[in-house]
């Protein structure tokens, strides 16, 4: 397996196909891993990043899947991951150096919505890790319920992230804090929910809306405050991923959570 | 000190042997970094399990709001004496202070000693390992989560698509074999196939029989009708069928009673379908009845699925085929799919059926979305909507007989506009047309002709409105009638009158009376022809100024039957009377 595979890329923006992907079970499709360990490239006509489908046969919410048989003769079945539904998605498209979300992690996913993301998520910790997914809209939640009802590694939880208290019966120290608020004080949320299930050097990926935010300010300096915000609630920002060509004014900031202090080397410059 | 700490598993109390730590938040970690560490700073003290995971959904709904459940309070009660008590949530300390006495602590301390149990908790907990946590959390979240939606057993629609499902596979399991039945009982007795035509007969008749011979002295008297059992009788000491050892007949008995049981199932399984209807969707049962609507449901996955198409989708669920195929050629797309086996369209006549598909799918989805997304339990929308649309029905058929009886009674037939065509005499084609008010169409009333002819008419009337009036007292709340005659007319009452006038209803009118005479020959045609107006007035609006005395009774009275269901506009009666 190569250090690192060559760029997957989406067919620029306007992919308005069904599934908003063109690669298509039934046409020639080779797959291989991409760099971040249980995420695949399926490169066809078109490149497109997906995931290993823990529930064969099963398209969560509609979207294509591709079998592929392997070279013992087993056939393994993909689920494309659209980058354009998925943020996640997105920031492993621009690139982003870790993504702490591997197989065997236990992630807290807090705003999981209907579980598009989630199931992606699901697929890459595969069944040795857990995803405990919030969610707080009764909609959208039993949608997730249902998702979950098929995937045995993700555990629903229908409450509000405010108060992570209220769940803490059901949820173990987690590896990885992922966090999809469209909230002003989501830093907060995340603090919170870190102090309760986050294990020490653990890591977190947090989304920003710059609009949800602050909606007067650039969106350069909204981000600046959050990452301020980030580091007061002894979090360390390491990466920031500005997800430009797919949305706009949105960023992923990835880190670590009470990060033992290094000596001081050389100064290094803060994240921006 | 004493912590209490929650798990899917159950509560666990652990003391904190060396309370020192504690005062080094910022080290704590460290201390449980590894188990032995940490089984030096806590020790497991008590463990109450759950014992199913009802106990463990209330303990955690109870606990969500902050109250310590009974199980809880128990547990604390026995171990935690004199102790001061850990608690990640200060609310729920407060609860237990106030209930139970115990002195509750929460602080950054506490907070991180809860992240270092968290993290060892399969190890303080000896008989508590990884793999048994992950699925006990797991069914505790799904059952909170289904407490959190309000999931109702009742409201699942997959048990609708299953029995929808299993109803079909019967009726041609049930088929199959009941077609292996008459062939294999052909070869020993072929005439019985011609003679029994049911299929659940004919398994009876065979099973009752075995062997044909012993049909001449059995009695079918249960299983057939007499011309049938004769037949039988006759046909089976005549039959050219061969004849079966007692193993054969066994066997085919053993089928027949495989026919018998399958049919009784079917029987009870449509039953709990339809109770089953009636309960998920009790207003789409009420529009299209049980069978179209499950079907419709199994059609479209669910009944959420279902509440998302619109109307016409609706209607032509069942017909995609012939839809796309339509869309395709460019020819007439299906008017109807599923739907078609409702029984309002069954009603209508073949050139309605189109229309009234189309309203009858709008008002199904409308349906399906209430009772999918609603929170009502009963049919009364249903119901209305059905009312409607058989109202709709009426209408649409009275205007098709108008417009074929139009053609016959020898009017010029009203053609069809065409603005390209040339006319002649365009418009003085067709004569004018006058706004018919018997056309108006109001719930409860029926149109009658004759209110046509009560406009004008400047007759005395006789009547005995208290009869027409008990009959129209409900319909006549709008009417007025203003009396411009003065005529006064007798009437001779009679007791009949008077019962059926006095049946209870006071009357106002204004009258300008006259006595009259109560022949009934004057009146007679006028009544006839002044029907209404004598019988509206029976309405409380009439303001009665004088008595009259009777009222030609048997030609008002027949009269007034007839016009019972009368309304009239105006009254240009004087008075009214009243029988006494």
């Amino acid at each position: 397996m190569a250090a690192k595979e060559e760029e997957p890329y989406e067919e620029g923006g306007g992919d308005g196909m069904d599934g908003g992907v063109g690669v298509k079970d039934g046409k020639k499709v080779v797959v291989v891993p991409h760099r971040h360990d249980g995420v695949f490239i399926a490169k066809g006509e078109e490149y497109a990043l997906c995931t290993k489908s823990m529930v064969v046969g099963e398209s969560v919410y509609g979207e294509n899947l591709l079998t592929v048989q392997n070279e013992d003769g087993t056939k393994v079945e993909y689920r494309v991951w659209d980058p354009f539904l998925s943020k996640l998605a997105g920031a492993i498209i621009e690139d982003v150096d870790d993504l702490w979300i591997v197989p065997g992690a236990h992630v807290l996913y807090l705003g999981a919505a209907s579980g598009t993301t989630v199931s992606h998520v699901s697929d890459i910790v595969g069944p040795m890790g857990v995803v405990y997914a919030v969610e707080l809209s009764y909609w959208s939640g039993s949608n997730l319920v249902n998702m979950a009802e098929k995937r045995t590694n993700v555990i629903p939880i229908i409450e509000d992230a405010w108060h992570p208290s209220k769940y803490r019966m059901l949820v173990g120290m987690v590896d990885v804090i992922f966090s999809d608020i469209d909230h002003p004080d989501q830093v907060r949320i995340l603090a919170m929910n870190a102090s309760y299930f986050l294990k020490n050097e653990g890591h977190f990926v947090i989304s920003i809306k710059a609009n949800h935010i602050d909606s007067t300010a650039p969106a350069e300096q909204v981000y600046y405050r959050e990452i301020k915000k980030l580091y007061a609630e002894q979090f360390k920002p390491a990466e920031k991923v500005d997800l430009e060509a797919l949305e706009i004014d949105h960023a992923f900031i990835f880190g670590g959570y009470r990060m033992p202090k290094k000596p001081m080397r050389k100064k290094r410059r803060p994240v921006t | 000190m004493l912590v209490l700490f929650e798990t899917p598993a159950g509560f666990a109390l652990f003391k904190v042997l060396d309370e020192g730590k504690l005062s080094n938040v910022e080290d704590l970690w460290k201390e449980f970094a590894t188990s032995e560490s940490a089984r030096k700073v806590v020790k497991l003290k008590a463990f109450s399990k759950f014992e199913n995971t009802t106990e463990a959904l209330s303990a955690a709904t109870l606990l969500i709001d902050s109250k310590p459940s009974k199980g809880l309070r128990k547990f604390l009660r026995t171990h935690c004496d004199g102790e001061t008590l850990a608690v990640a949530d200060s609310k729920l300390g407060n609860a237990i202070k106030e209930k139970l006495k115990i002195d509750c602590l929460h602080n950054n301390a506490v907070m991180e000693l809860m992240r270092g149990l968290r993290n060892q908790l399969t190890e303080l907990i000896s008989g508590l390992a990884t793999q048994d946590l992950a699925p006990m959390s797991l069914g505790l979240s799904h059952s909170l989560s289904r407490y959190k939606l309000k999931f109702s057993p009742d409201k699942v629609d997959t048990m609708i698509i299953q029995a929808i499902g299993l109803l079909d596979d019967l009726d041609k399991e049930l088929n199959t074999y009941a077609m292996r039945v008459r062939e294999w009982y052909g070869w020993h007795f072929p005439e019985l196939a011609k003679i029994v035509q049911d299929n659940i007969q004919y398994a009876k008749a065979v099973k009752l029989m075995g062997n044909r011979v012993n049909a001449v002295d059995l009695d079918f008297s249960e299983v057939l009708s007499e011309e049938v059992e004769a037949e039988l009788k006759e046909a089976a000491v005549i039959s050219m069928g061969t004849e079966i050892s007692d193993l054969d007949l066994v066997n085919i008995k053993c089928l027949c009673d495989q026919v018998l049981a399958l049919s009784e199932y079917r029987a009870q399984l449509y039953d709990y379908l339809r109770s089953r209807m009636n309960t998920i969707a009790p207003n789409l049962t009420a529009l299209v009845g049980e069978l179209v609507g499950a079907r419709l449901i199994a059609h479209g996955g669910s009944l959420l699925n279902l509440a998302k198409q619109p109307g016409s989708t609706v209607q032509i669920l069942g017909a995609e085929k012939a839809l796309f195929r339509a869309l395709k050629t460019k020819h007439a797309t299906p008017k109807y799919g599923l739907i078609f086996h409702a029984s309002l369209i069954g009603q209508a006549a073949p050139k309605l059926k189109g229309k009234i598909s189309r309203s009858l799918a709008a008002k199904t989805a409308l349906a399906i979305r209430y009772d999918a997304l609603g929170d009502s339990t009963d049919s009364s929308m249903g119901l209305e909507n059905r009312a409607k649309l058989e109202a709709r029905l009426r209408v649409l058929e009275g205007r098709e007989l108008g417009r074929s009886a139009g053609s016959t009674k020898g009017k010029p037939k009203i053609e069809v506009y065409d603005k390209d065509r040339k006319k002649g005499a365009g418009a003085l084609i067709t004569p004018a047309k006058t706004y018919n008010s018997s056309a108006d169409l109001l719930l409860g009333q029926a149109t009658t002709p004759e209110q046509a002819l009560s406009r004008k008419r400047k007759h005395e009337e006789v009547e005995p409105e208290p009869a027409k009036e008990t009959l129209d007292a409900p319909v006549q709340e709008g009417s007025e009638k203003k009396e411009k005659k003065k005529k006064k007319k007798n009437k001779t009452e009679t007791n009949a009158d008077d019962a059926t006038d006095e049946a209870g209803e006071p009357e106002k009118k204004k009258k300008k009376k006259k006595a009259e005479s109560s022949s009934s020959e004057l009146p007679k045609q006028d009544e006839t022809s002044v029907p209404e107006n004598e019988q509206e007035p029976g309405t409380k609006e009439k303001k009665k100024k004088k008595r009259r005395h009777a009222e030609a009774e048997e030609p008002s009275a027949n009269v007034e039957e007839q016009e019972a269901e009368t309304k009239s506009k105006k009254k240009e009666k004087k008075k009214e009377k009243k029988g006494e």
